[in-house]
């Protein structure tokens, strides 16, 4: 900053910059544009992968259009005037679990879903975003360092709540919300010494965890991905064929709408958790390389933001959630390709999913909102 | 200060969230590169191994069948084509659930018939299982407009095997029938599926493989539940070849009648081409039920026992009776044994020097002074007992062995019988025992262990016919573009060929000579037809004391043991165009039963000859 060349144009340039609308609706616009490009290329594949369903598309549109309007009001919200109300959320996901656990919709085989009647959703879609923001909240919910029991308190209830979604049974997700969990408590500063008793009791517990918790087709699903190719019509078939169809798709794809895995619906759930496949078979490695470029595009500006912001807890919010975001982008992919067991996590702001779509707008809000002001 | 210090303090905690960023960007970094490795392996080294996967899971070959070949006459008329039938099947594993919707189609469709599920076993290894087939047009229309009311019960359109004449060619085209278990293990899954049809007997299994033609393919794009999306290729099927028969349809209509309902077979054929004019053997059966394209049953329940399907006219063995006398007359003046002057004295029996036993003739009192064309004419046992007695079993047997007796004629039909003619080893061998002189003398009369198809006599009768060609019977004159030649058989040179002729005016005899057994037929300015008739003893006479004639009447109380008639003949002469075998099986008289059937033939395909001309 010091050495600055004085034939820098920036010095050139007025103090105080003019007052840009665009900045301040968007807070970040490349962050914006990069976010709705992805959200439109979301809604082109959805149009492919659910053959061609106009309405489905649409349903994807509303959330779409309601997730902006929560992104652009929660994004101009202090921070610090919504602490409170994140660190307490604690308990609206908590509520949800419970509500889930006892109420569960029907039509399902496990307790996973809420039906409001017009509309249901997962509860533990929520709550993994929600944990690590009132974990944040929670550490910094005074101006001073986290205390020793404050990571032994949010380290708890970052378990209780992937034992509530355990229960429901979903062991894939209970992994999940609890690494989202423990994301926030390392970044604020975890110290050493309890990582490491952590390390010692999760590395006793496991072995007990596999021969007396794990139920035998959670066991199976893990064992499965050892070899998908052994049991194509079994567990397996959904990684063969999604595998299938990334593979035959090739460098350039097979062309938009020309899948033909996707088009005859050999790809399960291509709509929602396998609509990656379904990029891999019509727009190929390019078009799934475009596609992670995109995602760290959108990657480098939340963490830009993150970095940047003014307090800790500010930046810990932001970094988290763009880990959080990364997680699930990773968790999807290597699940759609066959290298971790199937899980149900949807492409983030792409996959079909209400309730995935506007839960990660308001979070994006969220990272917008620590935005520093521009002088 | 205060503000300082907090700038170091925010400074020393965005190092510390700077580092531990890292640490889960490198965890993070490290998935990252597995999973980018595993798509560049899915998509660039693999490719071509997921794009063949892809093909298979959307792309079924699903053969296309040809329609099976037609079977013609030479004039051109079908005689076996396929029709277009409406059957109702059902998924076997849903029989059960499906009681209501069976007793439905019952009631509503079947006007209250039952539907028949014995028949299960036959559809062991397929999904499906017929419950009607060939629907009517009313059935068809009462289960159209109640379908919805039997959504488990399908309605298929098959093409099946169809013969306009029914019954009339049944033994000669046969029929076809379902894969069996053991016919699976060995023919191609691809041409033949679970479900097929082939050719059980006849022509249909005699030329299946040409009839059959080759399965095209169809490759259609299906989606994950296999239903189909569209076709994307399709290789065309190879067309079978018709068959063209050398059967005449008219003579084959008169034969059917003349036998009617009497057991039987005719056969006839042109002597100098070798090609079947007519082939009937009866009881006959209706081969459209077996195929699929008619319903009821293909003969009634009490012909049961006389075996129906059996082709009599290559697969029945008979005694060839006195229509063996022209053959062994001809080998006595070929041997010298005889000449047309050698007389003898026939009193009724043929007693053997040797150990005194009598041998009866058929007419009690004999035939008083008889040479070789009057025992012919009048067929005269005594003749040929004293004449085979002095031929011996050697001579006669490598002499009919030249003529076919003994031997298959190799027609293109399946399920020929072997003709038995004994020689001294085959007695030892399947009897057990030594050639006796008085099994000589029964040979003689073509009776004992002799015994002949019908096809066969009638092929040896040709040689006679032809002076000693004799052509290899064919029931199939061409087969796609291919037409078959006639092929000689056999030919034998005969010491003196006036020898030949002599026996043919014997045999024209039998039906012109006053005295003939076959004078019945005589017309005067009529076609003359040389023949020979024959009375085929099924039960021996044996018992000494009783005369022919009384034992004889005790004998016909049980028709099945009445004698089988037979005549072999052929005319018009000197150019005779056909050659005719019938046999009536207890019919008792060559002459009453037999012989005016092959008249009539003959009569009838000289009209016929005449009209094409």
């Amino acid at each position: 900053m010091s050495n600055r060349n004085p034939l820098d144009y920036s010095l050139n340039k007025p103090l105080v910059r003019s007052f840009n609308p665009l900045s301040y609706i968007f807070k970040d616009l490349p962050l914006f544009l990069g976010l709705i490009t992805l959200l439109a290329l979301g809604l082109l594949m959805l149009f492919s992968a659910s053959g061609q369903s106009i309405s489905m598309v649409s349903r994807q549109l509303v959330f779409i259009i309601l997730g902006l309007f929560l992104l652009l009001f929660v994004s101009h919200l202090k921070p610090s005037s919504y602490k409170n109300l994140l660190m307490n959320s604690y308990w609206i996901g908590i509520f949800l679990l419970i509500y889930v656990l006892i109420n569960p919709a029907s039509g399902y085989e496990t307790s996973r879903w809420i039906d409001l009647g017009f509309f249901s959703f997962q509860p533990s879609e929520i709550v993994r975003l929600i944990l690590p923001l009132s974990i944040t909240a929670y550490l910094f919910r005074k101006d001073k360092e986290p205390q020793s029991k404050d990571w032994v308190i949010t380290t708890f209830a970052a378990l209780f709540c992937s034992y509530l979604v355990y229960k429901q049974p979903d062991l894939g997700t209970a992994i999940i919300v609890f690494t989202s969990g423990l994301i926030p408590i390392f970044l604020a500063g975890l110290p050493l010494l309890i990582i490491l008793v952590y390390i010692l009791i999760f590395s006793l517990i496991t072995p007990l965890i596999w021969s007396n918790v794990l139920l035998d087709y959670q066991k199976e699903r893990i064992l499965t991905l050892l070899d998908p190719s052994a049991d194509p019509l079994g567990s397996g078939w959904n990684i063969a064929q999604s595998q299938t169809a990334i593979g035959s798709g090739g460098v350039y794809g097979k062309g938009y709408l020309q899948g033909t895995q996707s088009q005859l619906d050999f790809i399960p759930e291509s709509h929602s958790d396998f609509i990656f496949s379904v990029i891999g078979e019509e727009f190929g490695l390019i078009g799934m390389f475009f596609l992670f470029i995109l995602y760290g595009f959108i990657l480098w500006r939340v963490f830009k933001i993150g970095l940047n912001a003014q307090s800790n807890f500010e930046r810990l919010i932001s970094c988290s959630l763009g880990f959080i975001f990364l997680l699930f982008i990773l968790i999807n992919v290597l699940m759609v390709i066959g290298i971790i067991p199937v899980v149900g996590v949807p492409l983030p702001l792409v996959s079909q999913g209400g309730t995935s779509i506007v839960v990660h707008l308001v979070a994006f809000g969220v990272i917008l909102s620590t935005k520093k002001p521009q002088l | 200060m205060q503000y300082l210090n907090n700038l170091k303090q925010d400074e020393k905690d965005i190092r510390s969230l700077k580092d531990r960023s890292k640490i889960i960007f490198i965890f993070f970094l490290i998935l990252s590169f597995l999973g980018i490795f595993k798509i560049l392996q899915l998509t660039v080294l693999d490719a071509n191994l997921y794009i063949d996967d892809a093909d298979k899971n959307r792309i079924i070959e699903k053969p296309i069948y040809p329609a099976r070949g037609l079977i013609k006459l030479q004039n051109g008329k079908i005689i076996a084509e396929n029709i277009v039938t409406k059957d109702l099947f059902i998924q076997k594993k849903l029989i059960e659930s499906s009681m209501e919707q069976l007793n439905f189609l019952e009631k509503v469709v079947l006007d209250n018939r039952e539907i028949n599920l014995i028949a299960l076993e036959e559809y062991k290894s397929e999904d499906n299982f017929l419950l009607l087939s060939s629907l009517n047009n009313q059935e068809t229309a009462k289960f159209e407009l109640n379908k919805d009311s039997m959504p488990n019960i399908k309605l298929e359109t098959t093409l099946k095997r169809y013969l306009p004449q029914k019954n009339l060619f049944s033994h000669v085209i046969g029929h076809l029938g379902r894969l069996t278990v053991e016919e699976k293990k060995f023919l191609p899954r691809f041409e033949y599926p679970s479900s097929s049809f082939l050719g059980k007997v006849g022509i249909e299994k005699f030329y299946e493989e040409e009839l059959k033609g080759l399965p095209g393919m169809s490759f259609i794009e299906v989606d994950v539940h296999g239903n189909r999306v569209r076709e994307i290729n399709r290789d065309l099927p190879s067309k079978p070849e018709n068959i063209t028969l050398t059967l005449d349809l008219d003579l084959q209509k008169i034969a059917q009648a003349e036998l009617g309902n009497r057991k039987g077979a005719i056969v006839a054929l042109d002597p100098l081409t070798g090609f079947i004019k007519v082939m009937v053997s009866s009881p006959d059966y209706n081969p459209n039920i077996l195929n699929g394209s008619e319903r009821g049953t293909s003969y009634e329940s009490y012909l049961q026992d006389d075996a129906p399907f059996f082709n009599r006219a290559i697969s029945g063995s008979y005694p060839p009776a006195s229509t063996i006398k022209p053959f062994v007359g001809l080998l006595g003046l070929e041997e010298g044994i005889i000449t047309q002057q050698t007389q003898i004295e026939d009193k009724g029996y043929f007693q053997l020097k040797e150990d005194g036993r009598r041998y009866r003739g058929w007419k009690e009192d004999g035939h008083g002074q008889v040479n070789l064309n009057k025992a012919i004419v009048e067929s005269s046992d005594v003749y040929f007992y004293e004449l085979s007695s002095k031929l011996t079993i050697d001579r006669i047997s490598s002499f009919l062995s030249d003529f076919g007796f003994g031997k298959l004629t190799g027609i293109d039909l399946h399920n020929e019988t072997q003709s038995i003619l004994p020689t001294r080893n085959w007695k030892l061998g399947n009897i057990g025992e030594p050639w006796f002189i008085g099994d000589t003398i029964n040979i003689g009369i073509g009776q004992g262990y002799i015994s002949s198809t019908p096809m066969q006599l009638l092929s040896s009768i040709t040689a006679i016919a032809n002076k000693g060609r004799v052509y290899k019977p064919r029931i199939v004159s061409s087969v796609g573009s291919r037409s078959f030649e006639p092929e000689i058989l056999y030919e034998i040179k005969i010491a003196d060929e006036d020898h030949w002729n002599t026996i043919e005016q014997s045999m024209i005899q039998v039906i012109q000579s006053w005295n003939g057994t076959a004078h019945n037929l005589y017309e005067k300015d009529s076609a003359v037809i040389a023949g020979k008739t024959g009375t085929a003893q099924i039960k021996s006479l044996t018992d000494q004391d009783l005369t022919v004639r009384e034992e004889y009447e005790e004998i016909r109380d049980i028709i099945k043991n009445r004698d089988h008639a037979l005549f072999a003949s052929y005319g018009p002469v000197p150019n005779p165009n056909l050659a005719v075998l019938v046999i009536v099986e207890n019919g008792e008289s060559g002459s009453a039963v037999a012989a005016p059937i092959a008249k009539k033939l003959i009569e009838a395909y000289q009209r016929i000859i005449k009209n094409y001309e």
